[in-house]
């Protein structure tokens, strides 16, 4: 992979440069937060990008998969897709992210392509960002290390002095030309990758088994009723721990009527597997309806087996990647990820 | 109802503040006269005087359930209409109006020396659907617009409309919004219904879930949550959910929950 190094004095006319060129999304000030915390969003200055940030409250797939997404419209004269990617830059995004892309880019590819996903995803060039702070619940640093980010386009490390870009393709390469970039050194090369090393020992969370245990032993339990009611004693069913999630791609498809009453859109929205109606299906024309999932413990250990165990040979390693925000986001404080782990692992 | 064919649609309030139908006429010109091409108003006392004769399409009430003397009038509605819709949060579920239901000294706090006035005599509040069976309910305190326009076009399209029962932090999560609990605050919008686009925690204040709980809101972990995330005491955490939601609450008066066939 080639490796290239810009100064930290020529960052800023590199990032005004690509800006002017074509959109750019990255980590931002959420702008009623007191600064400390972030959302991604439309980049229009250098000085708004804020590569230290510590992780983003939405995940960046909602810049190929946004939480409402028209898919197309209809009317007398027939239907029309919405498929309409802009060509855009997704920069700052930390590897854990990546990792979720990669899940994402093969599920929205299992099958039947989504090309509502997918032509948002080719038309974006994806430039990872070494993670500068590290959240307060993310355990990436143990849990699924060994699964390498991989898909983005380049990677911006920040060392002393500057940055180290790694291209991993035509589309990495050609934001070379908006700043002044030069060779990096193996020095250089070799601080990026002790920065990257020594960022993986900074997560305050820790688990402390491996995937492969983790899986066994969820699966084993999934008769376990009693640890199941116990976990979700105090569960809101809110589906908080679905809508953060970076690897959560389920969605609700429905069509609204414009006020002609003759017109209208068919829209998908980021569903949620913890909620009550999430599992209930119809008994097709007889009417009637059934809830295969039930009981707020069910839905809690769904949850729980698919970011363990179900999806682990599919996508080559968990399907959570440890980014912690759902442990934020719940505000009974139970989805926890390493809290469940710990405690399925209790038996 | 064909499209062809205008629906009629009527207008009636109870125990309210009418907000609801005042809420109606700030749907905007646009939605209003989009919509008008497809029904005929033929009651709606906020805007016009003739009263309705006859058969009619859907019919919203607006306002709770609170006077026996009540019963007749909506059934009578009930008989003529074919399809009745509950318009609001008082009618839904009883709203603001069923915060009497636990009390015994409001008369006297509200009306003073007036209090015993025969006109003022009431009893619980309750949902519309305690008398006269609903087929819908319009939710929010005041009633939503975008939930007005998406039932008024699903029975025009002769669908079922969609009506969330997952809790308004599913809304709030998607856009983005610093949650209340983050930031020393408290909020309902775990067991509160969603459907309004979470538009309180959007604008700094929590959610005081005015479109009424889920169907199975988690109410032992609310009062928990209140108390040891929220800050309230235990007094105020165990009354928190009863401004809107008294009648849905486990320890809602005998009859509030909807009649039975
Ligand atoms: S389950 Fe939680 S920690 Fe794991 S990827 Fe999803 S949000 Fe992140
Ligand atoms: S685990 Fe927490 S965030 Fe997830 S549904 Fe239950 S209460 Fe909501
Ligand atoms: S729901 Fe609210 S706005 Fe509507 S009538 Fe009742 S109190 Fe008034
Ligand atoms: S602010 Fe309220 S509605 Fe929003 S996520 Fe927090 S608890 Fe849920
Ligand atoms: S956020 Fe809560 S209080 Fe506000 S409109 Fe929605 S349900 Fe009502």
């Amino acid at each position: 992979m080639p490796a290239h190094f810009i100064h930290e004095t020529d960052f800023r006319e590199f990032l005004k440069s690509l800006i002017a060129s074509k959109p750019v999304i990255g980590p931002v000030v959420e702008p009623k937060s007191t600064g400390d915390k972030f959302i991604f969003d439309d980049v229009t200055s250098a000085e708004q990008l804020r590569l230290d940030y510590d992780v983003s409250l939405v995940p960046p797939k909602a810049v190929f998969f946004p939480p409402v997404q028209k898919l197309l419209e209809f009317g007398p004269n027939g239907v029309k897709s919405c498929i309409n990617p802009r060509e855009q830059v997704l920069l700052g995004v930390h590897f854990y992210d990546v990792k979720a892309f990669d899940q994402l880019d093969k599920l929205f590819n299992d099958k039947f392509p989504d090309n509502n996903y997918l032509a948002n995803r080719r038309a974006t060039t994806v430039i990872a960002s070494s993670v500068q702070t590290v959240s307060k619940h993310a355990f990436w640093g143990s849990f699924g290390k060994d699964v390498k980010a991989k898909g983005h386009d380049g990677f911006l490390t920040k060392v002393q002095g500057g940055y180290v870009y790694e291209t991993f393709s035509q589309k990495g390469e050609a934001l070379l030309k908006h700043g002044k970039f030069g060779n990096a050194s193996t020095d250089q090369v070799s601080a990026a990758k002790r920065e990257n090393d020594a960022a993986m020992d900074k997560c305050q969370e820790k688990v402390t088994f491996t995937p492969a245990e983790i899986s066994t032993k969820t699966r084993a339990s999934f008769s376990n009723n009693e640890m199941w009611k116990e976990l979700s004693k105090d569960c809101f069913s809110c589906g908080s721990c679905n809508i953060v999630c970076p690897t959560c791609y389920c969605f609700d498809v429905q069509d609204k009527w414009g006020l002609d009453q003759v017109s209208g859109e068919r829209y998908r929205t980021w569903d949620a597997c913890l909620t009550e109606d999430f599992a209930k299906v119809s008994l097709g024309g007889a009417g009637g309806h059934e809830n295969f999932r039930e009981a707020g413990a069910q839905r809690f250990r769904h949850r729980a087996m698919r970011k363990l165990t179900y999806l682990n040979e599919k996508l080559g390693g968990p399907a959570c990647i440890g980014c912690g925000r759902c442990t934020s986001a719940c505000v009974p404080n139970i989805a926890n990820p390493v809290k469940i782990i710990n405690r399925i692992m209790k038996g | 109802m064909s499209p062809k064919t205008k629906a009629k649609v009527a207008f009636f309030d109870f125990t309210s503040c009418e907000g609801c139908q005042i809420e109606l006429t700030n749907l905007g010109e646009k939605a209003f006269m989009g919509l008008l091409d497809h029904i005929e108003i033929v009651e709606f006392r906020e805007a016009m005087s003739e009263k309705a004769q006859g058969r009619i399409d859907i019919s919203f009430i607006e306002g709770s359930f609170s006077r026996e003397a009540d019963r007749k009038r909506l059934e009578d509605i009930r008989s003529r209409s074919n399809v009745v819709i509950a318009f609001g949060a008082c009618a839904a579920t009883g709203g603001v109006t069923a915060l009497k239901n636990h009390m015994s000294d409001y008369s006297e706090a509200v009306y003073g020396k007036d209090a015993k006035m025969p006109h003022l005599d009431s009893s619980f509040a309750l949902p519309v659907s305690a008398a006269i069976k609903v087929d819908y309910s319009v939710l929010g305190c005041p009633m939503s617009q975008a939930e007005f326009v998406e039932i008024v076009s699903s029975l025009l399209h002769g669908k079922e409309p969609v009506i969330p029962n997952h809790p308004v932090c599913v809304e709030c999560k998607k856009k983005s919004t610093l949650c209340r609990y983050g930031q020393g605050d408290h909020c309902l919008g775990m067991v509160a219904r969603a459907g309004c686009g979470a538009p309180c925690p959007a604008d700094g204040i929590p959610c005081e879930a005015c479109r009424g709980f889920v169907d199975h809101p988690n109410q032992e972990a609310l009062v928990k949550v209140l108390r040891e995330k929220g800050g309230l005491s235990e007094e105020r955490a165990f009354n928190k959910s009863r401004i809107f939601t008294a009648n849905l609450r486990s320890d809602a008066v005998k009859g509030a929950g909807a009649r039975k066939e």
